[in-house]
């Protein structure tokens, strides 16, 4: 029935103009009218000179895209090895690592650069413990970049393992029985099948390190180096505000993520990467054998770097009476725990805040990708392209830009009722920041596979509806939940937006760290991250196991 | 119809529930004084304050993105500066709180009053093995060499500030000193806490210009720090206190003013280490009287603003 699939169409149109072109669009009036905000439209482009008449944007433009390539060969070389092992053979304790290599996004960008700052600067934990520095090394282009692969290589790993058990061994064994090697066989066949999973991640991890502000903010300072971001964020808290400067800075921002977002697609679309065609397949993943150890091993250094040090950081911070004092047993204190659970329950109702936010973004970011995926990669439409594209922007426009893009739309005088001032507004904010995730995901996950099952079964009579909930639900499934959890997990201490829309007396889990930090109680911020981390890293690996009981074939990965 | 009539049914509980007043705070931290006079204002008058809490510049940035439709009925920002702006603009609300008659002149204005006061100083780690500093100038010193940190004026305006002082105070010398310093590797990390943070371990040994009252308070938590001021003089940054023109509840936000200037009100401001603004409640710390403040013409330094952060990112940033 057309008019279902119409009906689906409109809903999912309806939600990213919503959601996304409206804050764009208003962004948009902002970068070229400076009193946009206050209604006036005088003025047209006065701030354009920021673009021509700035010497210093040629070389921040440079920074950051020299910064984003190396962010991108890092979670490459982090992300790959580990994905491409968790993808094709059984590894022990499969469902642990899968949430173990989720809390480096549970742990706010800017908490990490702190705690690896605390770690490595000289007179840090390393030095306390181990009696040297690497002072030095954190605070050069090299350990920006490495601080910051270490936020996002996990994007690789997932988008590589779930995208791999999507191409399944059938076409290797395939190759093997033809007579090639296994390592060939995987170079050959199995890697460039999973391209389109590859580069989908890879352009949100593109995306992302133009966009993220709390690691170039700790570290790049102090290096000189300097990137765009941090010139839009200096215009929004530096005063005068320059809401248009700001927005025409994130312009270019946007303009850069189209165009990787365009190669993308064009290395995603030129050749088909089908790789389901409904045949039955077998979902038994290879044994690694000897290798089992080495691998393990492999898995263990990953985490050891991206996940045990920084936590570590985290958890021995929180626990310290006084900074000062440093790793010392006599300067054990757990007192920096107490304001949290006293404080009139402040901190319990940013975690529970926190906590109800963060599953309904993950609920209607994928439902809104769902639907997206089958329209771009299934439908005909003309409108699909500008579709796909437009749910690539929230990941480019630096949140505090778009939570600014958000409140010019909804808090407009004319509007009879809005969610502005309530705490949906950050529900608002949340979907279409973390949007990109799910329907990059899932794109990618349906490019691989073959419409014959959808055929097959409206041969057999199902209506769109049925074939969409029957077959290409739980196709896209592992896909979808993989970034939900991804959603879940950033969304659950989500900073820059929250701070921007929450409505004046609610907390969330960020704002309450960042608050501390302002206060000059690290160690509180830390002890509310701790708990934070533990609760939902807790949360995430329930619902793992429980998926793992489930079993079921769809549910695999 | 169920939708409609659950709808009507939940915005007639609203309307019930609502409390008679409530009001809206944007302020800049710290954040458990908000919350502090928060409670007391509502146990004095029934009123519930929701709480806005962020840096000066997040507060700053809202108010300017709310510009078409006003939510906050009052605001406290940690920059005088600001509040100059914002009245130039003809958003703020006469008003002179009766509680302020024993607040210092050049601490009030018609439209924004000081709510507490906090100075810029010198933080150092006792345990870094480096002499004490007494001096701005001592920081420049051998001893001192890689280990001093500094907030960056752009990311804090009480760091601006101190900027503008010392140049008052010294002229070209200021200038000197900040390129002695710099040529001394002194680093520039960020806003006032990325400046403070290494100090506190120990990675560097002493902070040039930092907000004092963040520092007393750890000191008094046991850090191993200690906040100098120098006899020579430093600036002051007082936290402005203004009601917008555009609030709904000009009564309600009056009393939330002339409670943060009660003598309870003052003593929930002394508690965070900052100094009250009323002459005649005593502050934890030194006050102004004891302090040597540096003058500083607020018009005269607003206007050349771009200037002084480009001279001052030449100088000491090299770019």
């Amino acid at each position: 029935m057309p008019r279902a699939a119409a009906l689906m169409t409109f809903a999912a149109a309806t939600a990213l103009i919503v959601l996304i072109a409206l804050p764009v669009a208003f962004i948009l009036a902002q970068a070229i009218f400076p009193g946009f905000a206050r209604g006036s439209l005088a003025d047209p482009f006065a701030r354009l000179d920021l673009l021509t008449g700035n010497s210093r944007l040629l070389i921040q433009t440079q920074n950051t895209l020299m910064l984003a390539g190396a962010a991108m060969l890092g979670s490459l070389i982090f992300g790959l090895p580990i994905g491409v092992l968790r993808g094709l053979f059984r590894i022990p304790g499969a469902r642990l690592w899968d949430v173990v290599f989720l809390i480096p996004f549970l742990i706010p960008p800017f908490i990490a650069a702190i705690a690896w700052t605390m770690t490595l600067q000289p007179r840090g934990y390393l030095f306390q413990l181990a009696g040297f520095d690497m002072g030095r090394q954190l605070f050069t282009f090299a350990g920006v970049a490495f601080v910051m692969t270490l936020n996002l290589f996990p994007l690789v790993y997932f988008a590589v393992s779930r995208s791999l058990e999507g191409v399944g061994s059938r076409f290797a064994a395939a190759a093997r029985v033809s007579g090639a090697g296994p390592i060939r066989a995987f170079l050959l066949i199995t890697l460039p099948l999973s391209i389109p999973g590859i580069a989908a991640s890879l352009l949100i991890v593109f995306a992302m390190s133009i966009e993220e502000f709390g690691t170039p903010a700790a570290l790049a300072a102090r290096t000189g180096f300097d990137v765009l971001v941090t010139g839009i964020y200096t215009r929004l808290s530096d005063f005068p505000i320059d809401l248009s400067g700001a927005a025409m800075g994130s312009v270019i921002l946007m303009a850069m993520a189209l165009l990787a977002f365009a190669v993308q697609n064009w290395v995603a679309t030129r050749r088909s990467y089908v790789a389901q065609s409904g045949k039955p397949a077998s979902l038994q993943k290879a044994r690694l054998g000897v290798w089992t150890v080495p691998a393990l091993m492999l898995f263990a250094l990953v985490a050891a770097i991206g996940v045990v040090i920084p936590l570590a950081a985290i958890v021995a911070t929180s626990f310290m009476g006084t900074i000062s004092g440093g790793l010392a047993w006599d300067n054990f204190d757990a007192r920096h725990y107490a304001p949290i659970f006293r404080a009139g329950g402040r901190a319990a109702q940013a975690l529970a805040t926190s906590g109800w936010l963060a599953l309904a973004t993950a609920l209607a970011t994928a439902a809104i990708a769902a639907a997206v995926a089958v329209i771009v990669v299934r439908g005909q439409g003309r409108g699909r392209q500008a579709m796909d594209a437009l749910s690539v922007l929230p990941n480019a426009i630096p949140a505090i830009v778009l939570a600014v893009g958000v409140i010019l739309a909804w808090n407009s005088p004319f509007l009879p009722v809005t969610l502005y001032g309530t705490t949906a507004i950050l529900l608002v904010a949340y979907t279409a920041i973390l949007l990109p995730y799910p329907i990059r995901y899932a794109v990618a996950r349906l490019r691989q596979i073959g419409t014959s099952l959808d055929d097959a079964a409206r041969v057999a009579g199902a209506a769109p509806p049925r074939v969409l909930a029957h077959v290409l639900l739980p196709l896209m499934a592992p896909s979808l939940i993989a970034a939900m959890m991804l959603v879940f997990a950033i969304a659950s201490r989500e900073l820059v937006a929250s701070i921007m829309l929450a409505p004046a007396g609610v907390r969330t889990v960020g704002t309450f760290v960042f608050s501390q930090f302002e206060q000059g109680s690290v160690q509180t911020g830390m002890a509310m991250s701790t708990i934070a981390i533990a609760v939902t890293s807790t949360i995430l690996l329930a619902v793992n196991l429980w998926l793992a009981r489930q079993g079921g074939s769809a549910m695999s990965g | 119809m169920l939708r409609t009539f659950t709808l009507t049914a939940a915005l007639a509980l609203v309307a019930v529930a609502a409390p008679a007043q409530t009001i809206t705070l944007y302020t800049a931290g710290p954040g458990g004084l908000a919350d502090a006079l928060a409670e007391g204002f509502r146990a004095q008058t029934g009123t519930t304050v929701n709480v806005f809490q962020g840096t000066t510049g997040q507060v700053m940035a809202r108010l300017e993105a709310e510009a078409a439709n006003p939510q906050a009925d009052v605001v406290i920002s940690a920059s005088w500066g600001s509040a100059r702006d914002l009245h130039a603009r003809g958003l703020l609300m006469e008003y002179l709180s009766p509680n302020a008659a024993m607040v210092p002149d050049f601490l009030k204005h018609p439209f924004y009053v000081a709510q507490g006061i906090s100075a810029l100083a010198m933080v150092w780690n006792t345990n870094s093995g480096t002499p004490r500093p007494a001096e701005w100038a001592d920081l420049a010193g051998p001893a001192f060499r890689d280990l001093v940190t500094m907030p960056d004026p752009a990311q804090s305006g009480a760091a601006f500030d101190l900027v503008a002082g010392l140049e008052a105070a010294m002229g070209e010398g200021a200038w000197a000193l900040l390129a002695d310093l710099a040529a001394n590797g002194m680093i520039v990390p960020g806003p006032n806490a990325a400046a403070l943070n290494p100090v506190l371990q120990g990675a560097k040994a002493a902070v040039f210009g930092a907000v004092d009252y963040i520092s007393y308070g750890q000191a008094a938590k046991g850090e191993t720090i200690e906040v100098i001021v120098p006899a020579s003089g430093t600036v002051i940054a007082p936290r402005p206190m203004m009601i917008l023109a555009s609030t709904a509840n000009p009564d309600a936000a009056k009393a939330f003013v002339d409670y943060v200037l009660s003598d309870e009100g003052q003593r929930l401001v002394a508690e965070t280490w900052m100094m009250p603004a009323r002459a005649d409640v005593p502050g934890l710390r030194p006050g102004i009287a004891e302090t040597r403040v540096i003058e500083v013409d607020e018009d005269a330094v607003a206007a050349r603003r771009d200037e002084i952060i480009a001279r001052f990112n030449k100088v000491v940033l090299g770019r």
